[in-house]
C-alpha cells in the first residue's frame, strides 16, 4: 500500500489578515456609474482648479471613445455602471495619528502601518477609500527639503505649478481606457519631491485601503526625484472581500532626474473581488536609475506592467517581481521598458506561482529605439505550476531597432522537481517540508529585494502548509 | 493582376499589446489565372489539420492551387522526394502549391520543396503543406526559399503527429521581398516529437514574418524549435514561437531558441517567444539572443586576413551550417551558400 502524493499541498495566500470590514459611513459618495455630472460633482467636491476640471471632462470623453483591450484576462465582470467612483471618508486629513477617527485608525493599526512608521519609515501616507486620512513626514526629512504630501494639497499649494507640469504627462489619458478613466475620476494619492542631492535614507510609504463595497479607488502618485537624489518609496494596498466587483485604477508617475535613483516597492494584496487595472510609469534621465520591486498576491484580475522610459544616456532600470495566483485569480503582470537613449540598460527578473486554478501571465515588452545604441537588456522569467487546474503563460516581446544592442531573454516553466523532493527526503526532510523549502527557494531571489518586514510578510503569505491528513491513500 | 488581401494571418496564439504590431499580419496574395484540377474538398483527414498561418492563408491556397500533390508513404516503407517539388518562378505565373503528405505507420519520409526565381521579375508563391505522421512514422520536410528580391512568398504548414511519430521541418527563408511563413505541429500522440530548424536572412527592405507553434496534447511529447538569422539593410523581421502545453500533456518538454545577428542600424527585429501552459508536469524553456556579431570573434577573423565582409559571411554560414547540412541535396546546399554569398556581397 503506498501513499499517493498530493500535489496540491501549498497553501494559498492567506488574505484573512486583510479581510475585515469597517461599517461604512462616508461623508459623501457619488452615485454608481460614470457620467459628466458625476465627474463634475467630484471636481466640485474636491475644489479642483479649472484646468483640472476640464482635464477630467476631456479624459471622460477619451474614456468613452476607447475600447477595452483585446488581449489579457477577461474583465466582463466589471461594469462601470455599478462602480462608485468617489467615496469621501467622514474625516479630514490629519498630521497626527491620534486625530484619525477610531475605526479608521484601528484598520490601519491592524495592518501594522503606525508601527512600521515608528520603526522604519521616514514618512507615511494612509488613504482610506477615496481620500488620504493621514499624512506625516519625519521632521529631519522635511528639513532636508523633502516634500511628501497628499495630491490635493500639492495641486493647490506652492507646488501647484510643478504638479500641473507633470500630472498625467507620462501616462496621458489617451494611453488606454483605464488611464482615461483615472484622468476623469482620480482622487487621493501622494506627491513626493526630493531636492537635488538629497538622499532619503529610510523609506517613505503610502498605504491604500479600500473599505467601501462596490467602490473604485483611483489614487494618483507623483514622485519627482531631482538630480543626484535618492528615494525608496513603498506602496501597500489591501481591501476586504465583497461579493461585488471593486475597481482599482490608480496611476503612478515617477520622474527620475539626472543621476538620481528611485526604488519603488509594491506589495499588492487586494481582495479577490478586485479588478486591479493600474498604470505605473517612470521617466529616467541621464545616469538615473529606477528599481521596481513588485509583489502581486491579491485581486481577482490584474493588469499591471510598470513601464520605464530610459530617456537619458546611461539610464538604468531593474525590475524584480513575484506573482502568486490562487483560486479564481487571473493575474496578468510583467514589465515594459523603452530604451530611448544610448548605453541604457535594463534587467528584468520575475517569478510566478500558479495554484488551485489560479492563472498567472507574465507579459513584457523590451523596445530599443533607433538612436539607443550600445544598450543592454536581459530578461529572465520563471514560472512554477503547482497543479494542472492552474495556468501559467509567458508572453514576452522584444522590439529592437538598431544593430548595436545586446538583448537576452530566457524563460522557464515547470513544476516542483521530484528529484529535488526525493533528494531532500533522503536527507531526512519530510515531503511536505521539502516542497515548502523548494517553493521558498524559488521565491527567495525576490523576497531578498523587499524591505525586511515585507519579506517576512511575503514569506508568510506564501507559507507552505502541508495537508497530510487529507492526502488520499490507496 | 488579381490580388487578395489576407488580413489575419500568423496570429499570435495569445495576443499582446497592439502597438507592438505582432498580434497578426496582413499579406497581399496574388491569384493565378489558371488553377490546377483539384478535388472540391480536401480529404477529411487533412482538412482538420490546423496550420501556422491560419485559416485565411489555408483557404487561399486551397482555392487558388496551381500545383497539387498527394504523397502517400506506405506502412514501414521509405519515401524520398527531393526532385519533383522544385519550383522556378517567373513574373507572369504565380505558383500556389498544395502538398498533402500521409506518412503511414512506421514509414520514413523525406520531402524537399524549393522555390527559386527563373528571372528578375516580381513573382509570387503561396504554399500549403499538411502532414499526417502516423504511429512511429518519421517525416522530414525541407523547404528552401531563394526567390529574388522582388518575390512575394507565403508558406503555410501543419503537422499532425500520432503515437511515437517524429516530424521535423527545416526551413531556409532566405529570399523574397516579403517572406511569410507559419507552421503548427499538433503533438497529440504519446511520445511524439517535433523539431523545427529555421534559418532566415533579411536584407534590403525585406519583410519576414514567421509564426511557429508546437501544441502539446499527448503525454511525453517533445518539441525543439530553433531559429537563427541575420538581418542587414532595412529589413524587418517578426519571429513568433509558441510552445503550448495543453492540460493532459504530462511529462512533455518544449524548448525554443532564437539567435539573431544584426548588421545594420536600420534593421528592425521583433521576437515574441511564448510559453502557454495548462499542464503542471512539463518542462518548457525558451531563450533568445539578439545583438551584433561577437567583436572578439570578428577581430580574430580579421587578424587572419579576412575582409570584414568575408568574416561576417563566415560567421553567418557557421550559424546556418547545421540547418543547411540537413538539406538532402548537396548541389542545393552549394546553391544556398552561393546565394548567401551573393546577398551579402550586395549588402556590403
Amino acid at each position: 500500500m503506498s501513499k499517493v502524493l498530493q500535489k496540491d499541498q501549498i497553501a494559498e495566500v492567506d488574505h484573512s489578515l486583510y479581510d475585515f470590514k469597517d461599517v461604512e459611513h462616508p461623508s459623501f459618495e457619488t452615485n454608481a456609474g460614470l457620467t459628466p455630472e458625476i465627474v463634475e460633482q467630484i471636481s466640485r467636491k474636491k475644489g479642483d482648479p479649472e484646468w483640472m476640471r476640464e482635464f477630467r471632462l476631456k479624459s471622460l470623453d477619451i474614456y468613452n471613445q476607447l475600447s477595452v483591450p483585446e488581449w489579457g484576462p477577461p474583465i466582463d465582470g466589471l461594469d462601470m455602471r455599478n462602480i462608485v467612483a468617489y467615496v469621501r471618508p467622514d474625516t479630514q486629513m490629519h498630521g497626527k495619528w491620534s486625530d484619525v477617527p477610531d475605526d479608521i485608525k484601528n484598520t490601519f493599526e491592524r495592518l501594522g502601518i503606525p508601527e512600521a512608521e515608528r520603526k522604519s519609515l521616514a514618512g507615511v501616507g494612509a488613504q482610506y477609500d477615496s481620500e488620504i486620512v493621514y499624512h506625516n513626514v519625519r521632521k529631519e526629512v522635511a528639513e532636508q527639503g523633502v516634500v511628501y504630501t497628499d495630491m490635493e494639497s500639492a495641486l493647490k499649494g506652492k507646488y501647484a505649478d510643478m504638479v500641473r507640469e507633470h500630472f498625467m504627462k507620462l501616462v496621458p489619458p489617451t494611453d488606454h481606457k483605464f488611464a482615461a478613466l483615472h484622468g476623469a475620476v482620480w482622487s487621493g494619492g501622494s506627491f513626493v519631491y526630493v531636492p537635488p542631492g538629497v538622499s532619503v535614507e529610510i523609506p517613505l510609504q503610502s498605504y491604500f485601503r479600500l473599505n467601501a463595497r462596490g467602490a473604485g479607488q483611483f489614487e494618483h502618485t507623483l514622485i519627482i526625484v531631482d538630480k543626484g537624489a535618492y528615494l525608496h518609496f513603498i506602496e501597500g494596498c489591501s481591501a476586504p472581500k465583497y461579493n461585488v466587483a471593486n475597481l482599482h485604477a490608480g496611476c503612478v508617475e515617477l520622474f527620475v532626474e539626472e543621476g538620481a535613483r528611485l526604488r519603488y516597492s509594491t506589495i499588492e494584496n487586494w481582495s479577490k473581488n478586485m479588478y486591479n487595472l493600474n498604470t505605473k510609469r517612470a521617466l529616467v534621465k541621464k545616469g538615473g536609475t529606477v528599481e521596481w520591486v513588485s509583489g502581486s498576491f491579491g485581486s481577482h484580475t490584474s493588469y499591471l506592467y510598470p513601464m520605464s522610459i530610459l530617456q537619458g544616456e546611461g539610464a538604468r532600470m531593474e525590475f524584480t517581481g513575484i506573482t502568486f495566483a490562487g483560486k479564481g485569480q487571473q493575474l496578468d503582470t510583467g514589465a515594459k521598458v523603452v530604451h530611448a537613449a544610448p548605453h541604457t540598460s535594463s534587467h528584468i527578473v520575475t517569478k510566478s506561482i500558479s495554484k488551485d486554478g489560479g492563472e498567472c501571465t507574465y507579459r513584457s515588452a523590451v523596445t530599443i529605439q533607433k538612436q539607443a545604441s550600445g544598450c543592454k537588456s536581459s530578461v529572465s522569467c520563471e514560472s512554477l505550476m503547482l497543479d494542472s487546474q492552474s495556468r501559467s503563460d509567458t508572453i514576452p516581446a522584444m522590439d529592437i531597432r538598431n544593430d548595436d544592442a545586446d538583448v537576452g531573454h530566457e524563460a522557464k516553466i515547470g513544476r516542483i522537481s521530484d528529484d529535488a523532493v526525493f533528494y531532500l527526503m533522503s536527507r531526512g526532510i519530510r515531503e511536505e517540508d521539502a516542497r515548502a523549502l523548494i517553493v521558498s527557494g524559488f521565491a527567495e531571489p525576490i523576497s531578498k529585494e523587499l524591505p525586511v518586514e515585507y519579506a517576512v510578510e511575503m514569506n508568510n503569505l506564501i507559507k507552505l502548509e502541508m495537508d497530510q491528513e487529507s492526502a488520499p491513500v490507496c | 493582376m488579381m490580388e487578395e488581401q489576407l488580413k489575419n494571418i500568423n496570429t499570435l496564439p495569445a495576443l499582446t499589446w497592439n502597438h507592438l504590431g505582432v498580434n497578426r499580419a496582413k499579406f497581399t496574395a496574388q491569384r493565378p489565372e489558371k488553377r490546377a484540377a483539384v478535388p472540391a474538398t480536401m480529404p477529411e483527414a487533412f482538412a482538420k489539420i490546423e496550420t501556422g498561418m491560419g485559416k485565411e492563408a489555408e483557404t487561399f491556397a486551397e482555392q487558388n492551387c496551381t500545383a497539387y500533390h498527394v504523397i502517400e508513404a506506405e506502412e514501414n516503407q521509405e519515401y524520398t522526394n527531393t526532385d519533383s517539388l522544385r519550383y522556378s518562378l517567373t513574373g507572369g505565373d504565380p505558383v500556389v502549391d498544395v502538398t498533402l503528405i500521409h506518412a503511414h505507420a512506421g514509414s520514413r519520409v523525406t520531402v524537399l520543396q524549393s522555390y527559386t526565381s527563373g528571372d528578375d521579375s516580381a513573382c509570387f508563391h503561396g504554399g500549403l503543406t499538411k502532414i499526417i505522421a502516423e504511429k512511429g512514422a518519421q517525416v522530414r520536410l525541407v523547404q528552401v526559399q531563394l526567390l529574388n528580391s522582388a518575390g512575394r512568398h507565403f508558406d503555410d504548414v501543419g503537422f499532425l503527429l500520432d503515437d511515437g511519430a517524429h516530424a521535423e521541418i527545416i526551413q531556409a527563408e532566405l529570399g523574397g521581398q516579403c517572406a511569410y511563413s507559419g507552421c503548427l505541429a499538433l503533438l497529440q500522440g504519446y511520445q511524439s516529437s517535433f523539431g523545427a530548424d529555421t534559418i532566415y536572412l533579411g536584407d534590403g527592405t525585406r519583410k519576414l514574418d514567421l509564426n511557429y507553434v508546437a501544441r502539446h496534447t499527448g503525454k511525453k511529447t517533445a518539441s525543439e524549435m530553433k531559429a537563427s538569422g541575420a538581418l542587414f539593410g532595412q529589413s524587418d523581421k517578426i519571429y513568433r514561437g509558441t510552445i503550448d502545453f495543453i492540460c493532459g500533456a504530462a511529462r512533455s518538454t518544449g524548448h525554443e531558441t532564437e539567435n539573431t545577428l544584426l548588421f545594420s542600424p536600420k534593421v528592425r527585429n521583433r521576437t515574441v517567444p511564448l510559453i502557454l501552459c495548462s499542464e503542471e508536469d512539463v518542462d518548457g524553456q525558451h531563450a533568445a539572443t539578439i545583438g551584433k556579431i561577437n567583436q572578439e570573434r570578428l577581430f580574430y577573423l580579421l587578424s587572419r586576413g579576412l575582409t570584414e565582409a568575408e568574416a561576417k559571411q563566415l560567421v553567418i554560414e557557421a550559424q546556418f551550417a547545421p540547418a543547411i547540412a540537413k538539406v538532402p541535396d548537396e548541389s542545393l546546399q552549394k546553391t544556398i551558400r552561393n546565394y548567401l554569398g551573393r546577398r551579402m556581397q550586395l549588402d556590403g
